[in-house]
């Protein structure tokens, strides 16, 4: 095509703006994707979440999804919002959350909504931490994610959680866990049923 | 230079732009968004500010722990440096001091486990004048977020360190000082 000579003002002005508006969506969409990192047995974590080494991006997702997040020798966090066969976390839906020994001092659990709030219930049960579970002789426990309480065991609730996710907080790592994410055994999150029915 | 060309190279330029300023701007925003209302728009700064029990109400910052009673100081070094304290939860329950930036970037970190008798040091900029001996945190802005986090899973154990945290301080500093360049 021929050069139609120098661009018009309105052609100029324009284009800048409609290059703003794309470069706006594409830095709010690589952002606002949960706290990112890598996929540790389907538990999203970053080794510089909260750390000075954080890259821009990584910093604005923690910023939108985890503000105010310790750095790795204090706290680890990882994310997920699917269950172990890759369905998205519903609130129609009971889950087992089952693991072992997982290496800090202490550990939690904790539901949120898509709003990144925890879900607005009167259940009194956002969490179970490191203290509610009861731990078998080889260190394994269970707990449940449902919108109703279980009959026993540790839970959380998920009543008006709609899809959700849930956070796993390591306080005070071992340093081996912090050197390398992949050495913990992540708990494994597998669906009971949905809306009563295996 | 084909005119298709340059439109195409003026709106990736515009693009990585957009793209950059906002997600550069996105971390100070919402910090500033934070300390105005954690500060009650400026009002309240270096002094702690001590949080109710964490339930489905509280909106200040996403995703809260409901496991931990967290306390705030916005500070401000616009005037000087500020002298943290913070007093251990009776029986040794996890409690961790935590320094934030404006960008966000936690720039320092301490815990009981480690300072069983509590924590203290002094957050300054680069070059201000600080007390000799101090244990000295150098912050990279003027304003930022001290954060006390204190196990709290029940309504005992929040009891317990509501009290114990009622003994932190935030609080600005004068001479005698030495110089942290």
């Amino acid at each position: 095509m021929a050069d139609r000579g120098p661009l018009s003002r309105l052609t100029f002005a324009s284009t800048i703006a409609l290059g703003l508006i794309a470069g706006l969506f594409s830095g709010w969409w690589a952002i606002t994707g949960g706290m990112g990192g890598q996929n540790y047995s389907g538990w999203y974590g970053s080794p510089v979440t909260g750390s000075k080494d954080a890259d821009p991006w990584l910093r604005a997702r923690v910023a939108i999804s985890g503000l105010l997040a310790l750095n790795r020798n204090q706290a680890i966090y990882f994310t997920r919002k699917t269950d172990d066969a890759g369905e998205p976390l519903s609130e129609n839906c009971r889950y087992s959350v089952t693991g072992g020994p997982l290496p800090g001092k202490w550990w939690s659990v904790t539901v949120y909504a898509a709003d990144n709030y925890l879900p607005l219930n009167q259940d009194n049960a956002l969490s179970f931490d490191a203290t509610e579970v009861i731990s078998d002789a080889r260190g394994q426990w269970s707990a449940t994610l449902s919108p109703t309480r279980p009959e026993n065991g540790a839970w959380a609730s998920t009543s008006k959680a709609g899809t959700f996710d849930i956070t796993l907080r390591i306080y005070q790592p071992e340093q081996r866990a912090q050197d390398d994410f992949a050495s913990i055994t992540m708990p494994k999150v597998s669906k009971i049923d949905c809306g009563g029915k295996a | 230079m084909n005119r298709l060309v340059k439109l195409a190279l003026l709106f990736a330029a515009a693009a990585a732009v957009g793209h950059v300023a906002l997600v550069v701007v996105t971390p100070y925003a919402l910090m500033r968004i934070v300390t105005q209302r954690a500060s009650q728009d400026g009002a309240m700064v270096n002094q702690f500010q001590f949080g109710p029990r964490t339930t489905k109400d509280l909106r200040g910052v996403v995703r809260p722990s409901p496991d931990l009673a967290y306390s705030t100081c916005v500070y401000d070094l616009s005037n000087g440096p500020v002298r943290i304290s913070a007093a251990p939860t009776p029986g040794q329950g996890y409690v961790s001091i935590s320094v934030f930036a404006a960008n966000t970037d936690n720039i320092a970190v301490f815990d009981t486990t480690q300072r069983p008798g509590g924590v203290q040091f002094v957050l300054a900029r680069e070059g201000q004048q600080t007390p000799p001996g101090a244990e000295v945190v150098i912050s990279p802005s003027n304003r930022g977020i001290v954060l006390d986090r204190r196990l709290a899973a029940n309504d005992e154990l929040f009891a317990a360190a509501d009290q114990a945290r009622r003994a932190d301080t935030c609080e600005a500093i004068s001479a005698p000082t030495t110089s942290t360049e």
